[in-house]
Protein backbone atom coordinates (compact mmCIF):
# COMPACT_ATOMS: atom_id res chain seq x y z
CA UNK A 1 0.00 0.00 0.00
CA UNK A 2 1.18 3.49 -0.85
CA UNK A 3 1.40 6.34 1.64
CA UNK A 4 -1.37 8.34 0.03
CA UNK A 5 -3.72 5.42 0.41
CA UNK A 6 -2.68 4.78 3.99
CA UNK A 7 -3.03 8.33 5.29
CA UNK A 8 -6.84 8.60 5.03
CA UNK A 9 -7.11 5.31 6.89
CA UNK A 10 -5.08 6.43 9.90
CA UNK A 11 -8.01 8.04 11.75
CA UNK A 12 -10.12 4.96 11.08
CA UNK A 13 -7.36 2.79 12.46
CA UNK A 14 -7.03 4.97 15.55
CA UNK A 15 -10.80 4.93 16.04
CA UNK A 16 -11.02 1.15 15.69
CA UNK A 17 -13.18 1.43 12.58
CA UNK A 18 -11.04 -0.57 10.14
CA UNK A 19 -11.83 -4.10 9.07
CA UNK A 20 -9.37 -6.79 10.07
CA UNK A 21 -7.98 -7.11 6.56
CA UNK A 22 -7.39 -3.43 6.09
CA UNK A 23 -5.96 -3.14 9.57
CA UNK A 24 -3.45 -5.77 8.69
CA UNK A 25 -2.55 -4.07 5.41
CA UNK A 26 -2.08 -0.73 7.13
CA UNK A 27 0.05 -2.16 9.93
CA UNK A 28 2.31 -3.81 7.39
CA UNK A 29 2.84 -0.43 5.77
CA UNK A 30 3.40 1.29 9.10
CA UNK A 31 6.07 -1.20 10.07
CA UNK A 32 8.31 0.01 7.26
CA UNK A 33 7.19 3.64 6.81
CA UNK A 34 8.39 5.93 9.64
CA UNK A 35 6.52 8.91 8.14
CA UNK A 36 3.09 7.34 8.32
CA UNK A 37 3.90 5.78 11.67
CA UNK A 38 4.82 9.23 13.02
CA UNK A 39 1.55 10.68 11.75
CA UNK A 40 -0.40 7.96 13.47
CA UNK A 41 1.52 8.59 16.66
CA UNK A 42 0.72 12.28 16.38
CA UNK A 43 -2.96 11.53 16.06
CA UNK A 44 -2.90 9.09 18.92
CA UNK A 45 -1.13 11.59 21.14
CA UNK A 46 -3.83 14.09 20.44
CA UNK A 47 -6.60 11.56 21.04
CA UNK A 48 -5.08 10.47 24.32
CA UNK A 49 -4.77 14.06 25.45
CA UNK A 50 -8.42 14.66 24.60
CA UNK A 51 -9.67 11.53 26.25
CA UNK A 52 -7.68 12.28 29.37
CA UNK A 53 -8.27 15.99 29.64
CA UNK A 54 -11.68 16.76 28.22
CA UNK A 55 -14.00 17.08 31.20
CA UNK A 56 -16.78 14.55 31.59
CA UNK A 57 -19.56 16.37 33.38
CA UNK A 58 -21.32 14.18 35.89
CA UNK A 59 -24.95 14.79 36.62
CA UNK A 60 -25.68 16.63 39.88
CA UNK A 61 -26.45 14.07 42.61
CA UNK A 62 -30.09 15.04 42.99
CA UNK A 63 -30.96 15.09 39.29
CA UNK A 64 -32.00 11.43 39.15
CA UNK A 65 -34.42 11.91 42.02
CA UNK A 66 -35.85 15.05 40.48
CA UNK A 67 -36.42 13.28 37.18
CA UNK A 68 -38.05 10.37 38.99
CA UNK A 69 -40.43 12.82 40.60
CA UNK A 70 -41.52 14.49 37.41
CA UNK A 71 -42.04 11.29 35.45
CA UNK A 72 -45.78 10.83 35.53
CA UNK A 73 -47.01 7.55 36.96
CA UNK A 74 -49.40 7.15 34.12
CA UNK A 75 -48.87 8.37 30.66
CA UNK A 76 -50.60 7.05 27.62
CA UNK A 77 -48.07 5.82 25.10
CA UNK A 78 -48.07 7.97 21.99
CA UNK A 79 -48.57 6.35 18.60
CA UNK A 80 -45.50 7.01 16.54
CA UNK A 81 -45.71 8.80 13.24
CA UNK A 82 -48.79 10.79 14.16
CA UNK A 83 -49.08 14.26 15.59
CA UNK A 84 -46.24 15.51 13.49
CA UNK A 85 -48.47 17.75 11.49
CA UNK A 86 -46.68 20.78 10.23
CA UNK A 87 -48.40 24.11 10.49
CA UNK A 88 -47.81 26.19 7.43
CA UNK A 89 -48.73 29.80 7.93
CA UNK A 90 -47.90 31.47 4.68
CA UNK A 91 -44.21 30.90 4.41
CA UNK A 92 -43.56 30.61 8.09
CA UNK A 93 -43.31 27.13 9.45
CA UNK A 94 -44.71 27.17 12.93
CA UNK A 95 -43.91 24.13 14.97
CA UNK A 96 -46.55 23.10 17.45
CA UNK A 97 -45.50 21.48 20.67
CA UNK A 98 -46.59 18.15 19.33
CA UNK A 99 -43.94 18.17 16.63
CA UNK A 100 -41.72 16.30 18.94
CA UNK A 101 -43.71 13.25 17.98
CA UNK A 102 -42.12 13.79 14.61
CA UNK A 103 -38.69 14.11 16.14
CA UNK A 104 -39.18 10.92 18.04
CA UNK A 105 -40.57 9.19 15.00
CA UNK A 106 -37.26 10.01 13.34
CA UNK A 107 -35.42 8.39 16.17
CA UNK A 108 -37.67 5.38 16.19
CA UNK A 109 -37.38 4.95 12.46
CA UNK A 110 -33.64 5.20 12.55
CA UNK A 111 -33.64 2.34 14.94
CA UNK A 112 -35.98 0.35 12.80
CA UNK A 113 -33.37 0.54 10.10
CA UNK A 114 -30.48 -0.18 12.40
CA UNK A 115 -32.20 -3.22 13.77
CA UNK A 116 -32.83 -4.54 10.32
CA UNK A 117 -36.48 -4.92 11.17
CA UNK A 118 -37.52 -2.86 8.22
CA UNK A 119 -38.04 -4.98 5.16
CA UNK A 120 -37.28 -2.05 2.95
CA UNK A 121 -34.39 0.10 4.10
CA UNK A 122 -34.88 2.53 1.25
CA UNK A 123 -38.47 3.27 2.23
CA UNK A 124 -37.43 3.77 5.80
CA UNK A 125 -34.65 6.08 4.69
CA UNK A 126 -37.16 8.18 2.80
CA UNK A 127 -39.41 8.27 5.84
CA UNK A 128 -36.48 9.27 8.01
CA UNK A 129 -35.56 12.10 5.71
CA UNK A 130 -39.13 13.31 5.49
CA UNK A 131 -39.57 13.40 9.25
CA UNK A 132 -36.12 14.85 9.80
CA UNK A 133 -36.70 17.60 7.27
CA UNK A 134 -39.67 18.78 9.27
CA UNK A 135 -38.20 18.41 12.72
CA UNK A 136 -34.80 19.91 12.08
CA UNK A 137 -36.19 23.06 10.53
CA UNK A 138 -34.42 22.04 7.39
CA UNK A 139 -37.24 21.81 4.93
CA UNK A 140 -35.43 23.71 2.22
CA UNK A 141 -32.02 24.98 1.20
CA UNK A 142 -33.63 27.22 -1.39
CA UNK A 143 -36.94 28.67 -0.33
CA UNK A 144 -38.75 29.91 -3.39
CA UNK A 145 -41.91 29.35 -5.34
CA UNK A 146 -39.96 29.88 -8.53
CA UNK A 147 -39.21 26.55 -10.16
CA UNK A 148 -36.70 28.24 -12.47
CA UNK A 149 -34.57 28.82 -9.38
CA UNK A 150 -35.03 25.45 -7.74
CA UNK A 151 -34.28 23.25 -10.73
CA UNK A 152 -30.89 24.71 -11.70
CA UNK A 153 -29.89 24.91 -8.05
CA UNK A 154 -30.47 21.19 -7.61
CA UNK A 155 -29.11 20.20 -11.02
CA UNK A 156 -25.86 21.98 -10.28
CA UNK A 157 -25.34 19.90 -7.16
CA UNK A 158 -26.56 16.50 -8.23
CA UNK A 159 -26.14 13.86 -10.88
CA UNK A 160 -29.85 13.98 -11.56
CA UNK A 161 -31.95 16.82 -12.80
CA UNK A 162 -35.24 16.40 -10.98
CA UNK A 163 -38.51 17.50 -12.52
CA UNK A 164 -39.78 20.65 -10.86
CA UNK A 165 -43.14 21.22 -12.53
CA UNK A 166 -45.38 24.15 -11.70
CA UNK A 167 -48.30 22.51 -9.95
CA UNK A 168 -49.72 25.56 -8.22
CA UNK A 169 -52.72 25.64 -10.55
CA UNK A 170 -53.48 22.08 -9.46
CA UNK A 171 -53.28 23.10 -5.82
CA UNK A 172 -49.72 21.97 -5.07
CA UNK A 173 -47.61 25.13 -4.70
CA UNK A 174 -43.84 24.77 -4.65
CA UNK A 175 -42.09 25.51 -1.35
CA UNK A 176 -38.47 24.99 -2.35
CA UNK A 177 -35.75 22.41 -2.66
CA UNK A 178 -32.87 20.97 -0.73
CA UNK A 179 -30.10 18.40 -0.89
CA UNK A 180 -30.72 15.25 1.04
CA UNK A 181 -29.44 11.75 1.51
CA UNK A 182 -31.37 8.59 0.90
CA UNK A 183 -29.62 5.51 2.11
CA UNK A 184 -26.22 7.01 1.43
CA UNK A 185 -27.14 8.44 -1.97
CA UNK A 186 -27.28 12.10 -2.69
CA UNK A 187 -30.85 12.98 -3.52
CA UNK A 188 -32.88 15.97 -4.58
CA UNK A 189 -35.76 16.84 -2.33
CA UNK A 190 -38.31 19.10 -3.96
CA UNK A 191 -40.82 20.36 -1.45
CA UNK A 192 -44.44 21.04 -2.34
CA UNK A 193 -47.43 21.53 -0.16
CA UNK A 194 -51.14 20.95 -0.27
CA UNK A 195 -52.93 23.16 2.20
CA UNK A 196 -51.09 22.44 5.42
CA UNK A 197 -49.51 19.18 4.32
CA UNK A 198 -45.90 19.06 3.26
CA UNK A 199 -44.90 16.80 0.38
CA UNK A 200 -41.29 15.81 -0.03
CA UNK A 201 -40.53 14.62 -3.55
CA UNK A 202 -37.24 12.75 -3.54
CA UNK A 203 -35.31 11.96 -6.71
CA UNK A 204 -31.99 10.18 -6.96
CA UNK A 205 -29.94 8.51 -9.67
CA UNK A 206 -30.65 4.83 -10.13
CA UNK A 207 -28.62 3.99 -13.20
CA UNK A 208 -29.09 0.69 -14.98
CA UNK A 209 -32.48 0.01 -13.48
CA UNK A 210 -35.64 -0.68 -15.39
CA UNK A 211 -38.56 1.72 -15.31
CA UNK A 212 -41.16 0.85 -12.70
CA UNK A 213 -44.75 2.01 -12.35
CA UNK A 214 -46.33 3.62 -9.31
CA UNK A 215 -46.17 1.68 -6.09
CA UNK A 216 -48.19 2.93 -3.20
CA UNK A 217 -47.43 2.27 0.42
CA UNK A 218 -48.55 3.48 3.82
CA UNK A 219 -46.12 3.45 6.69
CA UNK A 220 -45.96 5.02 10.14
CA UNK A 221 -48.85 7.32 9.34
CA UNK A 222 -47.39 8.56 6.07
CA UNK A 223 -48.24 7.74 2.49
CA UNK A 224 -45.55 7.04 -0.07
CA UNK A 225 -45.56 6.73 -3.84
CA UNK A 226 -42.50 5.35 -5.57
CA UNK A 227 -41.66 4.95 -9.22
CA UNK A 228 -38.66 4.81 -11.53
CA UNK A 229 -38.16 6.43 -14.88
CA UNK A 230 -35.13 6.86 -17.12
CA UNK A 231 -32.60 5.82 -14.49
CA UNK A 232 -34.04 8.08 -11.81
CA UNK A 233 -35.87 6.80 -8.75
CA UNK A 234 -38.68 8.91 -7.32
CA UNK A 235 -40.48 8.84 -4.04
CA UNK A 236 -43.19 11.22 -2.93
CA UNK A 237 -44.05 11.17 0.74
CA UNK A 238 -46.57 13.07 2.82
CA UNK A 239 -49.26 12.74 5.41
CA UNK A 240 -51.70 13.62 2.63
CA UNK A 241 -54.50 11.22 1.81
CA UNK A 242 -53.31 8.46 -0.51
CA UNK A 243 -55.48 9.48 -3.47
CA UNK A 244 -54.24 13.06 -3.32
CA UNK A 245 -50.64 11.91 -3.19
CA UNK A 246 -51.38 9.72 -6.18
CA UNK A 247 -52.77 12.70 -8.08
CA UNK A 248 -49.64 14.63 -7.18
CA UNK A 249 -47.32 11.83 -8.31
CA UNK A 250 -49.11 11.43 -11.64
CA UNK A 251 -48.78 15.15 -12.26
CA UNK A 252 -45.05 15.01 -11.52
CA UNK A 253 -44.52 12.00 -13.74
CA UNK A 254 -46.54 13.70 -16.46
CA UNK A 255 -48.72 10.64 -16.54
CA UNK B 1 -48.03 -3.39 31.22
CA UNK B 2 -49.12 -1.68 34.42
CA UNK B 3 -48.10 2.01 34.59
CA UNK B 4 -45.86 1.35 37.57
CA UNK B 5 -44.06 -1.43 35.74
CA UNK B 6 -43.57 0.77 32.75
CA UNK B 7 -42.08 3.50 34.87
CA UNK B 8 -39.82 1.11 36.74
CA UNK B 9 -38.61 -0.51 33.53
CA UNK B 10 -37.87 2.90 32.05
CA UNK B 11 -35.95 4.06 35.09
CA UNK B 12 -33.96 0.85 35.15
CA UNK B 13 -32.90 1.41 31.55
CA UNK B 14 -32.57 5.17 31.48
CA UNK B 15 -31.11 6.25 34.80
CA UNK B 16 -27.77 4.45 34.37
CA UNK B 17 -27.19 6.75 31.37
CA UNK B 18 -27.93 9.93 33.25
CA UNK B 19 -24.29 10.98 33.42
CA UNK B 20 -23.82 10.43 29.70
CA UNK B 21 -27.00 12.39 28.97
CA UNK B 22 -26.05 15.21 31.30
CA UNK B 23 -22.51 15.37 29.95
CA UNK B 24 -23.76 15.77 26.38
CA UNK B 25 -26.34 18.37 27.40
CA UNK B 26 -23.74 20.24 29.46
CA UNK B 27 -21.38 20.43 26.50
CA UNK B 28 -24.11 21.46 24.09
CA UNK B 29 -25.78 24.02 26.34
CA UNK B 30 -22.57 25.38 27.82
CA UNK B 31 -23.76 25.60 31.42
CA UNK B 32 -25.17 23.40 34.16
CA UNK B 33 -28.57 24.98 34.73
CA UNK B 34 -29.63 24.81 31.10
CA UNK B 35 -28.18 21.32 30.81
CA UNK B 36 -30.43 20.15 33.66
CA UNK B 37 -33.49 21.58 31.90
CA UNK B 38 -32.53 19.88 28.65
CA UNK B 39 -31.91 16.53 30.35
CA UNK B 40 -35.13 16.65 32.31
CA UNK B 41 -37.05 17.46 29.17
CA UNK B 42 -35.29 14.67 27.30
CA UNK B 43 -36.14 12.10 29.97
CA UNK B 44 -39.79 13.12 29.95
CA UNK B 45 -39.90 12.75 26.20
CA UNK B 46 -38.02 9.48 26.26
CA UNK B 47 -40.49 8.15 28.81
CA UNK B 48 -43.41 9.33 26.77
CA UNK B 49 -42.13 7.67 23.63
CA UNK B 50 -40.56 4.73 25.38
CA UNK B 51 -42.69 2.36 23.32
CA UNK B 52 -40.99 3.61 20.19
CA UNK B 53 -37.65 2.29 21.35
CA UNK B 54 -37.04 -0.80 19.28
CA UNK B 55 -34.55 -2.52 21.52
CA UNK B 56 -31.35 -1.11 20.01
CA UNK B 57 -28.64 0.61 21.99
CA UNK B 58 -30.58 2.51 24.63
CA UNK B 59 -27.79 4.98 25.36
CA UNK B 60 -27.59 5.99 21.70
CA UNK B 61 -31.38 6.33 21.55
CA UNK B 62 -31.35 8.50 24.66
CA UNK B 63 -28.47 10.68 23.46
CA UNK B 64 -30.32 11.24 20.19
CA UNK B 65 -33.28 12.50 22.18
CA UNK B 66 -31.05 14.67 24.37
CA UNK B 67 -29.63 16.28 21.26
CA UNK B 68 -33.09 16.83 19.81
CA UNK B 69 -34.24 18.29 23.11
CA UNK B 70 -31.30 20.65 23.05
CA UNK B 71 -32.13 21.75 19.50
CA UNK B 72 -35.73 22.45 20.48
CA UNK B 73 -34.63 24.24 23.62
CA UNK B 74 -32.08 26.31 21.73
CA UNK B 75 -34.65 27.30 19.16
CA UNK B 76 -37.21 28.28 21.77
CA UNK B 77 -34.68 30.28 23.75
CA UNK B 78 -32.98 31.76 20.70
CA UNK B 79 -29.66 31.06 22.27
CA UNK B 80 -26.51 32.03 20.42
CA UNK B 81 -25.38 28.47 21.01
CA UNK B 82 -27.84 27.40 18.36
CA UNK B 83 -25.00 27.55 15.99
CA UNK B 84 -25.34 24.35 14.03
CA UNK B 85 -24.95 25.56 10.50
CA UNK B 86 -27.03 23.91 7.86
CA UNK B 87 -24.98 21.20 6.26
CA UNK B 88 -22.76 22.67 3.64
CA UNK B 89 -22.06 20.60 0.54
CA UNK B 90 -18.35 20.89 1.27
CA UNK B 91 -18.79 19.29 4.65
CA UNK B 92 -21.08 16.63 3.30
CA UNK B 93 -18.93 15.46 0.46
CA UNK B 94 -18.40 12.24 2.29
CA UNK B 95 -14.87 12.06 0.86
CA UNK B 96 -12.11 12.10 3.37
CA UNK B 97 -9.31 11.90 0.87
CA UNK B 98 -9.05 15.68 0.70
CA UNK B 99 -8.87 16.19 4.43
CA UNK B 100 -6.18 13.77 5.32
CA UNK B 101 -4.69 13.72 8.74
CA UNK B 102 -0.94 13.87 8.52
CA UNK B 103 -0.15 16.09 5.57
CA UNK B 104 1.18 18.63 7.98
CA UNK B 105 4.92 18.59 8.61
CA UNK B 106 5.90 16.95 11.81
CA UNK B 107 7.53 19.65 13.83
CA UNK B 108 8.94 19.80 17.34
CA UNK B 109 5.84 21.73 18.38
CA UNK B 110 3.64 18.73 17.94
CA UNK B 111 5.36 17.18 20.90
CA UNK B 112 3.75 19.84 23.03
CA UNK B 113 0.42 18.26 22.23
CA UNK B 114 0.96 16.04 25.19
CA UNK B 115 1.23 18.87 27.64
CA UNK B 116 -2.21 20.41 27.57
CA UNK B 117 -4.39 20.96 30.57
CA UNK B 118 -8.09 20.44 30.86
CA UNK B 119 -8.95 24.13 31.05
CA UNK B 120 -6.99 25.11 27.97
CA UNK B 121 -8.43 22.21 26.03
CA UNK B 122 -11.99 23.13 26.98
CA UNK B 123 -11.35 26.72 25.95
CA UNK B 124 -10.07 25.58 22.55
CA UNK B 125 -13.08 23.29 22.12
CA UNK B 126 -15.39 26.23 22.77
CA UNK B 127 -13.78 28.07 19.88
CA UNK B 128 -14.63 25.32 17.40
CA UNK B 129 -17.82 25.41 15.32
CA UNK B 130 -20.61 23.60 17.16
CA UNK B 131 -20.82 20.72 14.72
CA UNK B 132 -17.08 20.06 15.09
CA UNK B 133 -17.22 20.23 18.88
CA UNK B 134 -20.14 17.87 18.87
CA UNK B 135 -18.52 15.04 16.90
CA UNK B 136 -15.29 15.30 18.89
CA UNK B 137 -17.27 15.11 22.09
CA UNK B 138 -19.35 12.14 20.97
CA UNK B 139 -16.22 10.32 19.82
CA UNK B 140 -13.71 11.08 22.55
CA UNK B 141 -15.83 11.67 25.62
CA UNK B 142 -19.01 9.68 25.01
CA UNK B 143 -16.94 7.07 23.17
CA UNK B 144 -19.44 6.40 20.38
CA UNK B 145 -18.62 4.58 17.15
CA UNK B 146 -18.96 6.30 13.76
CA UNK B 147 -22.27 4.57 13.20
CA UNK B 148 -23.60 5.63 16.58
CA UNK B 149 -22.50 9.22 16.02
CA UNK B 150 -24.26 9.14 12.65
CA UNK B 151 -27.46 8.13 14.44
CA UNK B 152 -27.23 10.77 17.14
CA UNK B 153 -26.37 13.59 14.75
CA UNK B 154 -28.66 12.34 11.94
CA UNK B 155 -26.09 12.48 9.16
CA UNK B 156 -24.61 9.81 6.87
CA UNK B 157 -21.61 7.94 8.22
CA UNK B 158 -19.38 9.49 5.53
CA UNK B 159 -20.23 12.89 6.92
CA UNK B 160 -19.21 11.74 10.39
CA UNK B 161 -15.81 10.68 9.05
CA UNK B 162 -15.15 13.87 7.14
CA UNK B 163 -16.49 16.10 9.90
CA UNK B 164 -14.40 14.32 12.50
CA UNK B 165 -11.32 14.65 10.33
CA UNK B 166 -11.94 18.38 9.84
CA UNK B 167 -12.68 18.83 13.53
CA UNK B 168 -9.41 17.21 14.56
CA UNK B 169 -7.39 19.27 12.14
CA UNK B 170 -9.12 22.44 13.30
CA UNK B 171 -8.49 21.64 16.94
CA UNK B 172 -4.90 20.75 16.21
CA UNK B 173 -4.39 24.12 14.52
CA UNK B 174 -5.88 25.99 17.47
CA UNK B 175 -3.82 23.89 19.81
CA UNK B 176 -0.51 24.57 18.07
CA UNK B 177 -1.14 28.30 17.63
CA UNK B 178 -2.06 28.44 21.30
CA UNK B 179 1.18 26.73 22.25
CA UNK B 180 3.32 29.02 20.14
CA UNK B 181 1.55 32.10 21.51
CA UNK B 182 2.11 30.99 25.06
CA UNK B 183 5.72 30.19 24.28
CA UNK B 184 6.17 33.66 22.78
CA UNK B 185 4.77 35.27 25.88
CA UNK B 186 6.91 33.14 28.08
CA UNK B 187 3.95 31.63 29.92
ZN1 LIG C 1 3.72 5.73 4.43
Amino acid sequence: MACDRVRPLLPLLADGELSLTRRWMVSRHLARCPDCAAQLEDLQTMRTAMRTNLPFHQAPPDLAARIGNVLPREMPPVPIGRGSRLTLAGRTFAFAGSTFAGALAGVALTFLVMNGRADDAMTQAVLNSHVRSMMADHLTDVLTEDRHTVKPWLSARLDVSPPVPDLAPEGFPLVGGRLDYIDGHRAAAVVYRRDKHVINLFAWAAPNTADAGFRQEARQGFNLMTWRHDGVAYCAISDLEADQLQTFSRLVAGD
Amino acid sequence: MAPDDRKRRFELLALPHLDAAYNLARWLAGNGADAEDVVQDAYLRAFRYFDAWQGGNFRVWLLTIVRNSFMTWAKENRTPRMVFRSESPADDGGEIADIVWGHQPRDPESLLLESIDSQTLTRLMERLPAEYREVLLLREVEDLSYKEIATVVSVPIGTVMSRLARARLALRRLWLSNESREAAHGV
